[in-house]
């Protein structure tokens, strides 16, 4: 059987709604337990709840501005420390076995120490998503400053540029460009560490409200909520996509 | 131009070319062939000032704005559209951006690319993007041109077409060239003088040949003088013996 590939999407929805279908009959005839396995319309009742009493709003502003301050925050840094130990040896001695142990590990084993260091505010969860999102950011620009086009170094300077126009001209767009391209996963990192963040310790934010669904037993809450988030970065993915397209037209 | 007793050796080993010398009159096209590995490229990369040389000395009568340089890659910066590429150097060099781009325009109508000044380099074909290198370093307005392997990127057709392109321009800005290339043909249809260097290391100018074919040229017309195909044969011989009479010194 050949497959069209233009048609694929109408395949995976059709699949899609054919699960959630048998999925709810399931359901409704008693066949699974609702603790464990909600039905969709329960999942989509409990998600229409959090918006019609309007109690999801602070906790989406809590999680929402974590997540953006450590995205903002995790790029600023990793560009200048990426920057700068591209350009001083000694700077990327000390800085380099850092950033790598801080890669090797799940940096989201850090959470419970930011917690303490951080207090359950907001802090630590924009710490978290900020290492995440750091770290990521530190290596693409050092490594990537690094192996820049010799050949247009080269050609700025025959044409009789200086270092200012090599810092405008060459590095400053290959640095942005690098940044961009890894900016999906960036975002990716920065709600990870704001939700994982509020779930070890918080009061409100999307995490915490899982921690609060799986503390009493509520599936259709926890489900809804992970449905949320993936909208949420889904939604996210896309603007950023726009961006990476708009800023990167000459690709 | 000149350059004298040129020697360059890198990391301090044995060098790769020795008290190599040649000159580029005025106004005149003059290339360097040689065999593979013979140093032709760091020859032309200490006269631009990009290798250091262990000793001899670069002599250029023009100043650093007169100095156009044109290598193989292309090396056009992918975010800047083609008018904007080429009026990168004019604005390196006091141009107003304005009058930059406007001249930046003219070059590249002088190359045939009028309606793709607003194009990036990725969404042009090889061919239009070495023009759009050429009118970088042409919108200068260079007295002198080093070039090396500029066209060897291109496939034969686009290859005719930009450096016949190349020779009008040449010619009629009266600019001095000192082209590096390993195509012989190449070599003798654009240039007044070619010089030969020998099979490195210690490499060294072994012959100067002088091209009587008149000006102005075409490829094809250069190709039919009667002057061209005895000139091919001696390089070739010359060359050839050079390789292969190093080959055998070597197996000794």
């Amino acid at each position: 059987m050949i497959l069209d590939p233009k048609r694929a999407w109408i395949r995976q929805w059709l699949t899609l709604v054919a699960v959630l279908l048998v999925w709810e009959a399931a359901g409704r005839a008693g066949m699974l337990n609702p603790l464990f396995a909600p039905s969709p319309s329960q999942i989509i009742g409990a998600l229409v709840e959090l918006f019609t009493s309007g109690s999801i709003w602070t906790h989406l502003e809590a999680t929402f501005g974590a997540a953006l301050g450590g995205l903002a925050l995790g790029i600023l840094v990793g560009v200048v420390l990426g920057v700068i130990a591209a350009l001083i040896p000694y700077i990327a001695e000390l800085l380099q076995p850092v950033m790598t142990l801080l890669n090797a590990i799940p940096r989201v084993v850090l959470a419970p120490l930011f917690a303490i260091w951080f207090g359950i505010g907001i802090s630590s969860k924009v710490a978290l998503a900020f290492i995440l999102v750091a770290v990521l950011i530190f290596f693409t620009v050092y490594t990537g400053i690094l192996h820049v086009d010799k050949r247009l170094v080269e050609r700025i300077t025959t044409l009789g540029g200086g270092r200012w126009a090599l810092i405008r001209y060459v590095y400053l767009p290959s640095v942005a460009s690098w940044v961009l391209s890894n900016m999906k996963v960036a975002v990716g990192f920065a709600f990870t560490g704001a939700v994982v963040g509020e779930f070890v310790a918080a009061s409100r934010g999307l995490g915490y409200l899982l921690s609060f669904a799986q503390s009493t037993y509520n599936s259709a809450l926890m489900l809804a909520l992970v449905m949320l988030i993936m909208a949420v970065v889904l939604v996210i993915f896309y603007l950023s996509g726009r961006l990476e397209k708009r800023l990167m037209r000459w690709n | 131009m000149r350059l004298r007793d040129i020697s360059i050796s890198y990391g301090g080993g044995e060098p790769v070319l020795e008290g190599a010398s040649l000159e580029v009159p005025a106004g005149k096209f003059v290339s360097l062939v040689g065999p593979s590995g013979s140093g032709k490229s760091s020859l032309l990369r200490a006269a631009i000032g990009l290798q250091k040389p262990l000793a001899g000395n670069v002599e250029i009568e023009f100043g650093r704005a007169e100095v156009g340089i044109l290598f193989q890659d292309d090396a056009l910066l992918p975010w800047k559209t083609a008018r904007e590429n080429v009026a990168l150097g004019l604005t390196f060099h006091g141009v107003k951006r304005e009058q930059a781009l406007r001249e930046a325009d003219a070059a590249l109508a002088k190359m045939g690319l009028q309606g793709f000044e607003n194009r990036y380099p990725r969404h042009i074909s090889g061919g239009q993007r070495k023009r759009v290198a050429i009118a970088q370093v042409l919108a200068l307005k260079p007295k002198l041109l080093f070039m090396d392997e500029p066209f060897a990127s291109l496939d034969a057709i686009v290859r005719a077409r930009v450096v016949q392109d190349v020779v009008q321009l040449v010619e009629r800005e009266g600019i001095s060239v000192l082209l590096v290339t390993h195509d012989l043909g190449e070599a003798i249809s654009l240039s007044d003088t070619i010089y030969l260097l020998s099979q490195g290391p210690r490499a060294h100018i072994i012959q100067k040949y002088d091209v009587p074919i008149p000006r102005p040229r075409s490829l094809i017309s250069a190709r039919a003088h009667p002057a061209y195909g005895p000139l091919y044969q001696k390089l070739w011989s010359d060359l050839s013996l050079e390789v292969t009479g190093k080959v055998a010194e070597a197996a000794e």
